[in-house]
C-alpha cells in the first residue's frame, strides 16, 4: 500500500480495538490485560512495568505479531517495540528471557521483512537486529535458543535467523524496496550485525561484500555521509576477517577508499578508514597497491590537518610507518632479483624508487653482471 | 528565534553530539574485542607450540631411554652368550684333561708316547746334557725308553746321543685325586731342561693339552657355535 512516510508517532496515534480480539479468540484474556495496562500510558510508567515483568509484555507482543495479521495493528505493535528498545535499547534482552524459550521470538519479525509496507519491514529489521544483537553470549559459538531440550524444527536456529536476515539485507542492497531509506537501513543494520563472525561468514556467503563497494564514494550532504560512514565501517569490520580480506582484493575497493579518504573532512569518516587501511596493510597485495596509490603522501597531508582525536593521530602514526616498513621490503634487491630470474618484472614501488638504485648499484655486479645479462635477455625477447 | 525554537536546535546538537560519542564508542568497543580475539589466538597457540614441544622433548627422551635400555639388553644378553660359550669350550677343555688319566693307566700305549715325548722334547732343545722330570710313578717306564729315545734322537739328527740326567731328587707332581683336588697335579709326560736349567722343554701332557687347546680354539669355537659373529 503507498503511503505517505509514516511515522512512528502517527502509528501510535491509533486505537486498536483490543476487546474484538480477544472475542475472536485472536488474543487471550491474560493479553488483553497486559496490553490494557501498558497501551497509551507514560514512559516513566512502562519503565516499571517492564521491570517488573518485562517478558510478559514481550510474549503478549510476539504472540499478537504472530497470529494478527492486521496490517495497522502490526504496524501499530511494531511501533510500540520499537518505542521500548529506542528508549532504552537494553530491553532487547529481555527476548532472550528464560521464560520465553519456547517461544519463537525470531519468527514473526523473519517472517515481516518480506511482506507488508516499508514501515513494517524496516521496522521488523531494526527490532531483528536489536535482538540479535542482545543475545546472550553463551560460550563461543554456541548460542542458547531453546535449542537444548526442544526440537529444532519447532523454532528457528540463530544460524537460520542470520542467514534471513543477511539475505534480505542483500536484496535490500541490491533493489531496496523504499528510495531513499531502503540503502540506508539495510547499511545501518550490517553496521551492528557484522560485529559477529557468524554473520561475517553469511554476509561473505551471500556475496553482499560487493553490494557495499558503489557505495564507497565522496559524499557530500549529511545523510549521505551517515551512510558513507557506516558503509566504512561495514567493510572495516569485515577487514577483520579473512576471506572477506581476499575476497576485498579482488575489487576496487581500495583505490575508492584512498580517494574518499583522500578528499573527505568528515573526522568519523577519516578514522574508520585510516582503521581498515591500518587492518589491510599486512595482508595480500594490499601494502604494494597502496604505496602505488600514492598512499603516503595522502597520510603526510592528514597528518598535518588539525583532528581532535588522538587515536586517529595514532592511526595515521601507525599507517605511516607500516608504509615505509613496506616500501623497504619490497625494494629489497633479493626480490627484485628474483623478479628477473623469473622473467616476471612488474612496476612495483622499489622500480621507481631512486635510493633503492642507488644503494644496490654494486649488487648488480655479482655472478658476473648475471642480472644484466638476464635483463638483456628479457629485453630482446619480451614483446611487451 | 524563540525559546522552543532555541531548545529544538539544542536538543538537535545534543542529539548530535551523542550520536557521534556513541559511534566513536562502538569504534573503540570493536577494536578492543577484535584485539583480544588475536591477541587471545596468539596466546592459545603459543601454549599450544610450547606445549607441543614439551611433548616432543618427552618423546624424545622416552625415545632415547628406549634406545639405552635395548643396547643394555643387548649387551648384557650378548655377554651371557659369550659366557656361556666360554663355560662349554672350557668344560670341553675339562673333560679332555679327565681322559688325559687315563692314558697314564695304559702302560703299554703310554710307554711309547712316553718315549715320543723325549725324542720330541730332545728334538726341540738339540742340547748335548739334558735334565729330565717326571713324575714319581712315572720314573719306571721313563727308564725303560730312555736309551731307545736318545738312540732314535741321534739318528735323527746325527749327534752323538745326549746325556741324560733324570732328576730323582725333584719329580713332577702325581697325578690329580681326591686328596689334592686343588694342588699342583701332573696328568704324565716329561719335563726336560738343558743342564743348566736355562732352557726348559715342558712336554707334559696338561702342557700339550693347553698347546692344541690353545691352537685350535678357533677351530673348535667354529665347529660348536659355527659362523656366528658375536
Amino acid at each position: 500500500m503507498d503511503r505517505a512516510e509514516l511515522t512512528t508517532e502517527q502509528v501510535l496515534k491509533r486505537d486498536i480495538p483490543w476487546e474484538t480480539y480477544m472475542t475472536t479468540k485472536l488474543i487471550t484474556g491474560t493479553c488483553l490485560q497486559l496490553l490494557r495496562r501498558y497501551d497509551n500510558r507514560s514512559e516513566s510508567y512502562r519503565a516499571q512495568l517492564l521491570d517488573d515483568d518485562g517478558p510478559a509484555y514481550i510474549r503478549v507482543f510476539v504472540s499478537i505479531l504472530r497470529d494478527i495479521t492486521k496490517e495497522e495493528t502490526v504496524e501499530y505493535v511494531l511501533a510500540l517495540i520499537d518505542e521500548m528498545l529506542t528508549a532504552n535499547p537494553k530491553r532487547a534482552r529481555l527476548f532472550h528471557d528464560k521464560s520465553l524459550a519456547n517461544e519463537d521470538t525470531y519468527e514473526p519479525f523473519l517472517r515481516l521483512l518480506w511482506r507488508g509496507n516499508w514501515f513494517i519491514r524496516e521496522k521488523s529489521c531494526k527490532i531483528l537486529s536489536h535482538i540479535i544483537s542482545a543475545r546472550p553470549k553463551a560460550r563461543e559459538g554456541i548460542i542458547s535458543n531453546g535449542e537444548a531440550s526442544y526440537s529444532k524444527s519447532k523454532l528457528t536456529t540463530i544460524d537460520d535467523v542470520l542467514k534471513g536476515l543477511v539475505e534480505w539485507l542483500c536484496a535490500q542492497l541490491k533493489a531496496p524496496s523504499h528510495p531513499t531509506s531502503g540503502v540506508p537501513t539495510a547499511i545501518s543494520c550490517l553496521s551492528t550485525l557484522l560485529r559477529e563472525p557468524l554473520v561475517r561468514s553469511s554476509f561473505v556467503q551471500a556475496d553482499g561484500v560487493k553490494l557495499l563497494v558503489p557505495l564507497i564514494s565522496p559524499a557530500s550532504t549529511q545523510q549521505s555521509i551517515q551512510l558513507l560512514y557506516e558503509t566504512c565501517l561495514c567493510v572495516w569490520l569485515l577487514s577483520y576477517y579473512e576471506p572477506a580480506v581476499e575476497y576485498l582484493g579482488t575489487t576496487r575497493t581500495l583505490p575508492r577508499l584512498v580517494e574518499v579518504v583522500k578528499g573527505s573532512t568528515k573526522e568519523k569518516v577519516v578514522r574508520v578508514i585510516a582503521l581498515t587501511l591500518k587492518n589491510l596493510l599486512t595482508k595480500g597485495t594490499f601494502g604494494a597497491q597502496m604505496v602505488d596509490l600514492g598512499l603516503p603522501q595522502i597520510v603526510q597531508s592528514l597528518k598535518a590537518q588539525a583532528w581532535s582525536d588522538e587515536d586517529l593521530l595514532d592511526t595515521l602514526n601507525q599507517l605511516e610507518v607500516g608504509l615505509k616498513d613496506n616500501i623497504k621490503r619490497l625494494s629489497s634487491f633479493d626480490k627484485y632479483k628474483q623478479e628477473v630470474l623469473l622473467g616476471h618484472l612488474d612496476w612495483s614501488p622499489m622500480h621507481k624508487d631512486p635510493v633503492f638504485w642507488r644503494d644496490n648499484i654494486t649488487n648488480f655486479e655479482e655472478n658476473d653482471f648475471q642480472i644484466i645479462c638476464v635483463l638483456i635477455m628479457i629485453l630482446d625477447t619480451s614483446g611487451d | 528565534m524563540n525559546d522552543a525554537d532555541v531548545s529544538n536546535q539544542i536538543q538537535q546538537m545534543v542529539k548530535f553530539i551523542r550520536q557521534e560519542a556513541e559511534e566513536k564508542a562502538n569504534e573503540i568497543s570493536v577494536s578492543a574485542e577484535e584485539e583480544f580475539n588475536v591477541e587471545k589466538l596468539q596466546l592459545v597457540e603459543a601454549e599450544k607450540k610450547k606445549i607441543r614441544q614439551e611433548y616432543e622433548r618427552k618423546e624424545k627422551q622416552v625415545e632415547i631411554r628406549k634406545k639405552i635400555e635395548y643396547s643394555m639388553q643387548l649387551n648384557a644378553s650378548r655377554i651371557k652368550v659369550l659366557q656361556a660359550q666360554d663355560d662349554l669350550v672350557s668344560s670341553m677343555k675339562e673333560a679332555a684333561g679327565k681322559e688325559l688319566l687315563h692314558i697314564s693307566h695304559d702302560h703299554h700305549v703310554y710307554k711309547k708316547l712316553l718315549k715320543e715325548l723325549i725324542v720330541q722334547s730332545l728334538l726341540r732343545l738339540k742340547e748335548p746334557a739334558i735334565l729330565l722330570r717326571c713324575r714319581k710313578e712315572d720314573l719306571e717306564l721313563v727308564e725303560s725308553v730312555l736309551h731307545s729315545a736318545k738312540q732314535e734322537y741321534a739318528a735323527k739328527v746325527n749327534v752323538h746321543p745326549p746325556d741324560i740326567l733324570v732328576d730323582n731328587q725333584v719329580h713332577l707332581p702325581p697325578a690329580p685325586s681326591h686328596h689334592h683336588a686343588h694342588g699342583p697335579f701332573c696328568s704324565g709326560g716329561v719335563v726336560l731342561a738343558s743342564r743348566d736349567g736355562k732352557i726348559v722343554c715342558e712336554n707334559t701332557l696338561d702342557a700339550r693339552l693347553d698347546v692344541v687347546f690353545r691352537k685350535k680354539l678357533p677351530e673348535i669355537r667354529k665347529r660348536l657355535f659355527g659362523e656366528v659373529t658375536v
